[in-house]
């Protein structure tokens, strides 16, 4: 393992070590060489986020308040926790290194201006908010009140937020099933086209949100009314996504598979679903996207529980910070659903881009 | 060699296909009778769109003919069927398989993987390709695809392999490697190959009979035996003599 140490040194290298090159031996191999002052600047922008949070404790501790704030030390607990857990992930990658897998310390270098970008993000909201008040104070509230109140009402926010994801949840997966079944259905067989087709021409156009006073109404409960609506979304986009995947399938993959004795089933399954995979994962997180902003308005028009009411709920009382503190925590949702999808796509499309292991 | 034996015959084949654009029909093949036996390997050659690939998509199965009938060993060609491999001139495997499962993929169709990991395993070396068992298809080069695709087809063992174009797509080099490769496996096992190419010399160096047709509507016109022992000499006499003989049937005669 010792052997790596001669990196960039081509001629280092002899035939014997090069046939058991790894992949990360061949991407530093070929690499270009840095220089002494690009390796300075690395080290450098890699603890910028250190040096940015120190900023941003700083800025809140020196900088004189313009309005009063109780508790003051929830937001500076926050900001050393991120410093803290910043400093863990450099050293766990220090270590790595060490060991001679760079990959982790090459990522955190790659995200640390997004860091140190994030610490200034918040010191600058500090400023604008409780220190100067160019942004009036109820009305956006700074950080440390929205923590403070996040704290407080956490068992309310917490069942706020499971109502939130059991509904967005139950309708994403009752519309991508049924978006499966049909896209798919309807991407072979010319006949279930003939009729789906006009109900996809008619629905497609209109947005999901106009469904929402209807199904009001008309829904028995209103929880049931709003699965329906985030349900009629997804299945739109997965329909519309996966028919247009298997429809596009080479012929020449057909044959080839009939000819190695596949049956119909098979086809389907083995060949024209694989095939229409990236289109069908595209149409799934489309149709999480679509499911994120139903969700919102049904929760904000009608839906008496979940984070979108919640909010409603705090404006309708003056309560901004408590609104704000929802607002995080339904970004902080979104974001992790997102990325759950994205990785998801990404270890079940590996062959895409050719990556092994 | 514990190949079964079988007889392909075609009997007064047609095909036809209606134009896309107007009312017309293109008459792709013209009262074919053809009658090829396993240990025969036929080179098929001709201009384009005298209706090559179409005889061996009749032959797999893939399409049925307007007229006449397909058997073998008198039983009508209904389906396609393992029985019957096809190499495509594309490799056309599949992108989201590595080169193991694509190997597999017709035992595994088949329901018969189980119990014969070992034919996988010897088609990958075979090929040459053990190493690359794990990568998948977009990481191979082109003539590794097509010997991929090759033995996809063989994992089978087809009483009856076709051929369509299989190294057009290859390097003079690969090609040359390639046609011994597949003359070695008809060899070993001595099934009925049927290749088409546009490669007179390929032809001739790999068929038994170099079958030529001609175009509107596609017929044969000439069936030709090639008696010389493999492997052959390129610049032969006898070699240069098929050459001619068979320019002159594509109407590229006159140039001795
Ligand atoms: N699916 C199809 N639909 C309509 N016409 C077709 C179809 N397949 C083949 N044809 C027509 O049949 C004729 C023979 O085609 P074929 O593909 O068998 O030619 P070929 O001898 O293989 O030519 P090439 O050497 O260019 O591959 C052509 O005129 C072609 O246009
Ligand atoms: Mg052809």
């Amino acid at each position: 393992m010792g052997s790596n140490k001669k990196k960039g040194s081509k001629n280092g290298i002899d035939k014997s070590q090069l046939d058991k090159l790894t992949r990360q031996q061949l991407k530093e191999l070929e690499e270009k060489e840095k220089t002494r002052g690009q390796i300075i600047l690395d080290w450098v922008i890699m603890i910028l986020p250190v040096v940015c949070g120190i900023v941003a404790i700083g800025e809140y501790l020196w900088v004189p308040d313009n309005s009063p704030n109780k508790n003051p030390n929830t937001y500076l607990g926050m900001l050393v926790i991120f410093i803290a857990a910043f400093l863990i992930y450099f050293i766990v990658a220090l270590v790595k290194k060490l060991r001679g897998d760079k990959t982790v310390l090459d990522m955190l270098r790659y995200r640390a201006p997004l860091f140190s970008a994030l610490f200034l993000l918040l010191a600058g909201y500090d400023y604008l908010t409780l220190k100067t008040g160019i942004l009036t104070q109820p009305f956006v509230p700074c950080m440390n009140y929205i923590i403070n109140i996040a704290w407080t009402d956490r068992a309310y926010l917490i069942e706020c937020t499971l109502h939130t994801l059991r509904l967005l949840f139950l309708g994403y997966f009752i519309g991508v099933a049924l978006g499966l079944v049909t896209g798919i259905t309807c991407g072979y067989s010319e006949k279930v086209r003939y009729w789906v087709n006009p109900v996809i021409k008619f629905l497609g156009p209109i947005p999901t949100s106009t469904w929402i006073p209807i199904v009001m109404v008309v829904a028995t409960s209103l929880f049931k009314g709003a699965v329906f609506i985030i349900a009629l979304g997804s299945w739109f986009a997965v329909t519309v996504a996966s028919m247009t995947g298997i429809s596009n399938v080479d012929k020449d993959f057909f044959e080839a598979a009939r000819t190695l004795g596949a049956s119909s089933r098979q086809l389907v399954f083995r060949v024209a679903i694989p095939h229409a995979m990236p289109s069908i994962l595209q149409g799934c997180t489309q149709a999480m996207s679509s499911a994120c902003v139903a969700i919102m308005i049904a929760e904000m028009m009608g839906v008496k529980a979940g984070l979108g009411w919640y909010m409603n709920w705090a404006k309708s009382w003056a309560a901004y910070d408590k609104m704000f503190a929802a607002l995080f925590v339904i970004c902080f949702i979104f974001t992790i659903v997102t990325k759950a999808l994205d990785l998801v796509k990404r270890r079940v499309l590996r062959w895409q881009n050719g990556v092994v292991k | 060699m514990a190949e079964k034996k079988v007889t392909l015959k075609l009997e007064n084949v047609s095909k036809s296909f209606a134009k896309v654009e107007n009312d017309e029909v293109t008459h792709a093949l013209n009262a074919i009778d053809m009658e090829l036996k396993s240990g025969e390997f036929i080179s098929l050659v001709g201009p384009s769109g005298c209706g090559k690939s179409t005889i061996l998509r009749l032959v797999a199965g893939l399409i049925t003919p307007t007229t006449g009938k397909i058997t073998v060993d008198g039983k009508e060609i209904l389906e396609p069927s393992p029985e019957r491999g096809m190499v495509f001139q594309k490799p056309t495997l599949f992108p989201w398989l590595t080169v193991e499962k694509n190997i597999a993929f017709s035992l595994k169709m088949q329901g018969k993987l189980k119990g014969n990991e070992e034919k996988v395993e010897r088609m990958l070396k075979v090929i040459g390709l053990e190493s690359f068992r794990e990568d998948y298809p977009g990481q191979l080069s082109g003539g590794m695809a097509q010997r991929v695709a090759l033995v996809r087809s063989l994992i089978n063992e087809p009483d009856i392999l076709l051929l369509d174009e299989p190294l057009g797509a290859l390097d003079a080099f690969t090609r040359m490697n390639m046609q011994d490769e597949i003359l070695k496996i008809w060899q070993e096992r001595g099934q009925l190959a049927i290749m088409v190419t546009h490669d007179v010399d390929e032809a001739i160096y790999m068929g038994t009979r170099v079958i030529v047709m001609d175009a509107n509507p596609g017929r044969v016109v000439a069936d030709i035996k090639i008696d010389e022992e493999y492997p052959r000499d390129r610049s032969s006499a006898a070699f240069v003599e098929y050459r001619n003989e068979i320019l002159n049937r594509l109407h590229f005669g006159g140039n001795k």
